[in-house]
């Protein structure tokens, strides 16, 4: 029992991982694809992003004069942080050889490790373009993540617990929870969160490469070949892992908390869907939305740290005993 | 004494100012209706150029008087009075003389002001008014217009506006003369009668224990009505020379009969929530008499004033809803957790730290409202900028309303926390008042700003006998709160004449007052002599008596700091006012007549200034009342 | 209604009552800003209905009623009347720098700060609130910090916020807070009371619109900072 129990744990595991992998690229494609239908254009196709990233692949790699190691590793920590945070967090199922160790804490510092990498790159470079786009991630990420952490430790509070599998499985026994002050203020910190740190709109356009207004675009503007490849893939990914977190945190059901593998399966699915689900409504939403202004992003950000922070009091205090 | 009589003797001081406000909302419709009909006829006649003739309209009334009063053409009195017009309006006659085809009374009998006037027993609209209509109706050369402050030499920025005075002052006349009087004379002599009874009898109660009178609400009673009558009876002398149009006249009477009635309520409210709605009442109406003249500068006080008094009696209101939950929770019923007497008498069960909270909130909130810091920023721009009479009336009063509800509420304090936090929070409070008065008085450029001020400092006294807390000490409070109140109505009352009569209200640029105007000079020299505290007036009594109890029971260290600031603020008075009073007049030929101060506005003055003078030399049958209220709210 | 679904409706309402109170400091367009103070009425006559509804009183149902049309309904338009009075009908609806009355440019302090030191604030409340919670700890008292914590913020906005309409949200907000308060902890003041405070609170928002109108004829604008007539 304890074998199988195991065995799937580990299928679990894998497949969280491979789903994130492979579905990554699909998602990005997905939301192009419902943003150009919206806006009246044809599209490239879903599968688009998986073309470009062969692509891109094929390549030669190749670097800039003067960029150390931290530009050349930046890459693969991207990839292989996202890589881990979608093995930990409960995306499928919450009962995971790892899912022990699935810790809020861990979960964000691995994001913010991600950050940082990519953010060092960019001023590796040395050029004006890298050192503005990290200065400015550093200044989103500055807000971004305590609002994460507030707004999942908001969450946590009812359980007792930082570990986000005990929190996921709390929430699928007892929902009332998700529907409380606390747990509607940290869904919204949390969604608002989540923008910011996959720059989309309206922190930041992933579409733009104008000097102005590019934060993310800024930092990889020197990247070319599979170290590209590796940087799309990546932000990519954390996309869809913070998408996936969202929708598990605010709405759990589906996810398996045996470890039979018809559920598994089943939560597989309802995942895929979620999170497609997810992306499409904001590909929508984004088609209405203006970028803000930079100096109006910490505004939006300092907002989304009060809701946590509300979401963190009102948890405590209105249904504390 | 029977219950109709108490229910009547607790209604009238609100009931009366209420009952007059509306008379003159109601006289200001039919003036509408008049007006109305006035515009429809001017349709037909040419007008000038767009500018409102005033009209002077005379109604014979039954009694073969004559009754008058000048519309103006345009319902939004424009100010501007056209050049010769009015002047067919003879002087006082019997004679219906309209002056144009347009300006007949249109045949609609207006019931004379009269009617309205006699409905009160005693003064009717003649008799001592009579100088006043004389002057005001006849048009006559300015300078022998009888009873008012000589002449005004008219100010610079107000000479292309600059009529005959007369006519414009002549405007609100037909109610102005003895109704404006009434309901003061109401609340002073409900006072009296219950002043007679209360300390006897005990307190009494009316409708349902809405309104309760003890010592200490006859106190205020006496103190509000005796600060009403002389700045009521300064309003006509102040309002004739502000050249109000009639709208607006009506309005400032209607408010400040509306303002009497609020402060009344205040002072008889047995409800701690009734008597914060009281007391939020009296802002709103004040407002707009703060804002009377319509300058930029009196538009910001006036919105200053709402501002912060608003929020601040707000926090007032947080405090008596958590107060209302401590009693709620300690067992008291719905119907009489709210209610002061019962409070207070059960206060030991309330529970502490909600009370504590409870008790900074009101301090703050009421605070803000008697023109304590920190929320006191309000007073030196409203007092500035309101006229004369209601800044009389504001400083004089409305502040020691305030702090009296403040008191009740210490009451219920010391009983739930013991004597101490109510102490270190007042004394704390009134220091830093002081301090900030003091530091202000002396750069002070303004007259009556350094007037607010100085009502910040008397409050700040205030608040340090309240500290101090004993009986003694609460009795003296309670006489400073009258004493000052009559000599600050006279101060400000005679800086309204002064600032007309210089034209400014700037400290250095008025000069030689007691050469140039020898009477105005002497009763506002009395009245900062009374302020300052020197005998025979009541502030000497009071102070005497605040620091005597202080430094026999209270925290020292704070009336030391406090006699020390009190120095201070004493210097710049002291130095500003000589400024303004000695040295020669300020024009150049010494032929100069010296301006006399007419009996009209003199006597408003001389009554306030020998009041105080009473009260400082004995407070005679008054003695047991002022007693008994110093234990109702000191005696434990 | 059972227990649970009432202290959670209650939570709710009152999660949106703070939240109103948030927004109105993160906005900039004044008439939003009255549309979610309207919203922030709302909230607060439901929490009163929910209190009627569970303690079965009647009356308190029908002060709810009176609360939600008061600051819900009268309160809003008396408002956005005042800012429709400021703004002058463009003739022309192309875009313009909108250089009128209708934004609250610059706030003393900036928005970000703004949001932070409600964050502040609300901690703030918790921390003073801790003694009444624990006088008697029930669904609706455990919700005070609520209403202290919109106080606060209403303080907050009526100091640092520089338009006058924005100044008179503030003092709403205030007052907001302290009805919430008063029903949260005893289900309201007594009657009497409760009809004198809303009566006052509607004659002091009339006479600040007046104060207004006359500001703009006097100043030309409803900036705060054009206020310096009067100093020492």
């Amino acid at each position: 029992m304890n074998g199988t129990m195991t065995a799937t744990g580990t299928a679990a595991v894998t497949a969280q991982v491979a789903l994130v992998v492979a579905g990554a690229p699909l998602l990005a494609g997905l939301m192009r694809q419902v943003r150009a239908l919206m806006e009246g254009r044809a599209g490239p196709g879903v599968i688009q992003p998986w073309r470009d990233l062969r692509k891109l692949l094929r390549k030669e790699a190749i670097t800039p004069v003067g960029t150390g190691p931290a530009f050349r590793t930046a890459p693969l920590l991207l990839v292989a942080t996202t890589a881990v945070v979608a093995a930990l967090v409960p995306l499928a199922s919450t009962v995971t050889p790892v899912s022990g160790s699935a810790d809020l804490i861990l979960v964000v510092a691995l994001l913010g490790l991600g950050t940082v990498a990519l953010a060092l790159a960019g001023l590796d470079t040395g050029t004006a373009f890298g050192g503005m786009g990290a200065s400015r991630e550093m200044t989103v990420a500055a807000l971004v993540e305590p609002t994460i952490l507030l707004a999942v430790f908001a969450l946590s509070i009812p359980t007792g617990s930082t570990n986000l599998s005990a929190i996921v499985s709390g929430g699928i026994h007892d929902p009332v929870r998700l529907a409380s002050p606390a747990g509607l203020l940290a869904t919204a910190a949390l969604a608002v969160a989540v923008l910011a740190e996959t720059g989309r709109l309206p922190v930041d356009n992933p579409a733009t490469h104008l000097e102005l207004t590019m934060v993310h675009e800024a930092m990889v503007l020197e990247y070319a070949g599979p170290d590209l490849a590796l940087v799309e893939l990546g932000s990519q990914m954390r996309l869809t892992v913070l998408l996936g977190l969202l929708a598990s945190l605010s709405a759990p059901w589906g996810i398996a908390t045996t470890a039979s593998p018809a559920a598994l399966a089943l939560a597989l699915v309802l995942l895929a869907l979620k999170v497609a689900l997810l992306g499409a409504a904001l590909a929508a939403a984004e088609v209405f939305w203006a970028k803000l202004r930079l100096f109006r992003v910490p505004e939006l950000l300092a907002g989304s740290f009060l809701l946590a922070l509300l979401a963190v009091t009102a948890s405590y205090f209105l249904t504390g005993e | 004494m029977t219950h109709a009589t108490t229910a009547l003797l607790l209604t009238a001081p609100i009931a009366v100012p209420l009952a007059t406000s509306a008379a003159y909302a109601a006289s200001g419709l039919r003036g509408a209706k008049a007006r109305a009909g006035v515009a429809a006829l001017a349709h037909r006649t040419p007008r000038r150029r767009g500018a409102a003739a005033p009209v002077a309209t005379l109604v014979l009334r039954p009694g073969g008087r004559t009754d008058e009063s000048v519309h103006h053409g345009s319902p939004t009195g424009t100010r501007g009075d056209g050049p010769g017009t009015a002047t067919p309006a003879g002087p006082g006659t019997g004679s219906v003389a309209p002056p144009g085809p347009g300006t007949g009374p249109d045949g609609s009998p207006r019931p004379g002001p009269g009617s309205v006037t006699s409905a009160w027993p005693g003064p009717g609209p003649d008799g001592s008014a009579a100088p006043e209509r004389r002057g005001a109706g006849s048009v006559v050369p300015p300078r022998s217009g009888t009873g008012r402050v000589g002449v005004v030499p008219p100010r610079p920025r107000d000479a292309p506006r600059v009529a005959r005075p007369e006519a414009a002052g002549a405007v609100p006349r037909p109610l102005t003369g003895r109704l404006g009087l009434v309901s003061p004379f109401a609340i002073l002599t409900c006072g009296a009668v219950l002043a007679c009874t209360v300390p006897d009898d005990g307190p009494v109660t009316a409708y349902g224990r809405l309104l309760r009178a003890d010592a200490l609400t006859v106190w205020m009673l006496l103190t509000v009505g005796a600060v009403a009558c002389l700045a009521c009876a300064a309003n006509p002398a102040h309002l004739a020379h502000e050249r109000t149009d009639l709208p607006a006249a009506r309005r400032y009477h209607l408010l400040i009969h509306a303002f009497l009635a609020a402060m009344s309520a205040a002072v008889l409210a047995a409800n701690l929530g009734v008597l914060w709605v009281a007391i939020e009442a009296t802002t709103i109406v004040t407002a707009f008499l703060v804002g009377h003249r319509r300058t930029r500068a009196s538009v910001e006080a006036a919105w200053k004033y709402v501002v912060i008094c608003s929020a601040g009696i707000a926090l007032a209101f947080l405090g008596t809803v958590l107060l209302y939950y401590a009693a709620r929770q300690a067992g008291i019923p719905e119907a009489y957790a709210l209610d002061w007497q019962i409070l207070a008498a059960r206060a030991d069960r309330l529970d502490p730290s909600v009370t504590r909270l409870a008790t900074g909130l009101v301090v703050l909130g009421f605070g803000a409202k008697a023109g304590l810091a920190p929320l006191h920023a309000w007073l030196p721009d409203a007092h500035s900028q309101a006229p004369a009479p209601v800044s009389a009336l504001m400083s004089g009063v409305l502040l020691s309303v305030a702090f009296a509800a403040l008191l009740r509420y210490k009451v219920i304090a010391d009983a739930a926390l013991g004597a101490g936090f109510t102490r270190t929070l007042l004394a704390g409070v009134a220091l830093a008042t002081l301090a900030l008065a003091a530091a202000l008085l002396l750069a002070q450029r303004d007259c009556k700003r350094m007037l607010a001020y100085s009502s910040m400092e008397h409050m700040s006294l205030i608040a340090l006998g309240a500290a101090v807390g004993s009986p003694l000490a609460l009795s003296a409070v309670l006489l400073h709160m009258a004493g000052h109140g009559l000599a600050k109505t006279v101060a400000f009352c005679a800086s309204g004449h002064i600032a007309r009569l210089c034209g400014t209200t700037r400290i250095g640029r008025i000069r030689g007052l007691l050469a140039h105007a020898p009477c105005l000079g002497t009763a506002f020299a009395a009245a900062v002599i009374a302020l300052l505290g020197f005998p025979p007036f009541g502030l000497f009594a009071s102070e005497l008596g605040l620091f005597r109890a202080g430094f026999l029971s209270g925290p020292r260290w704070a009336v030391a700091a406090a006699l020390v600031l009190m120095l201070i603020a004493f210097a710049a008075l002291a130095a500003r006012t000589s400024r303004m009073l000695l040295g020669p007049p300020p024009g150049e030929d010494d032929e100069e007549e010296p301006v006399p101060l007419g009996a009209d506005a003199a006597a408003p003055l001389v009554a306030g200034l020998a009041a105080c003078a009473a009260l400082g030399v004995t407070t005679g049958p008054l003695t047991a009342l002022l007693t008994e209220a110093g234990e109702i709210i000191g005696g434990h | 209604m059972t227990d649970s679904v009432y202290t959670q409706l209650l939570d709710l309402a009152c999660g949106a009552f703070l939240l109103a109170a948030v927004v109105v400091l993160w906005l900039r367009q004044l008439s939003s800003i009255v549309e979610v103070f309207a919203l922030q009425g709302v909230a607060l006559a439901a929490v009163a209905a929910l209190l009627g509804l569970h303690e079965g009183r009647p009356g308190l149902l029908a002060v709810a009623a009176g609360v939600g049309l008061l600051r819900a309904g009268v309160l809003p338009r008396l408002m956005l009347r005042a800012l429709t009075a400021g703004t002058p009908r463009r003739p022309y609806p192309h875009y313009q720098e909108d250089v009128s009355e209708t934004r609250e440019t610059r706030p003393l302090v900036n928005v970000a700060a703004s949001l932070l030191s409600a964050a502040l604030l609300t901690l703030l409340a918790y921390a003073v609130s801790r003694p009444l919670v624990e006088l008697h700890p029930t669904p609706a008292t455990r919700a005070l910090p609520v209403g202290l914590a919109v106080v606060l913020i209403g303080f907050f906005t009526l100091v640092t916020r520089r338009r006058a309409l924005a100044q008179v949200v503030g003092f709403l907000l205030l007052d907001n807070g302290i009805t919430a308060t008063a029903f949260l902890a005893a289900s309201g003041v007594p009657l009497i009371v409760e009809l004198g405070v809303s009566f006052d609170v509607l004659l002091a928002v009339l006479v600040l619109q007046i104060l207004t109108t006359r500001m703009r004829a006097a100043f030309g604008g409803t900036g705060i900072d054009d206020l310096r007539e009067l100093r020492d």
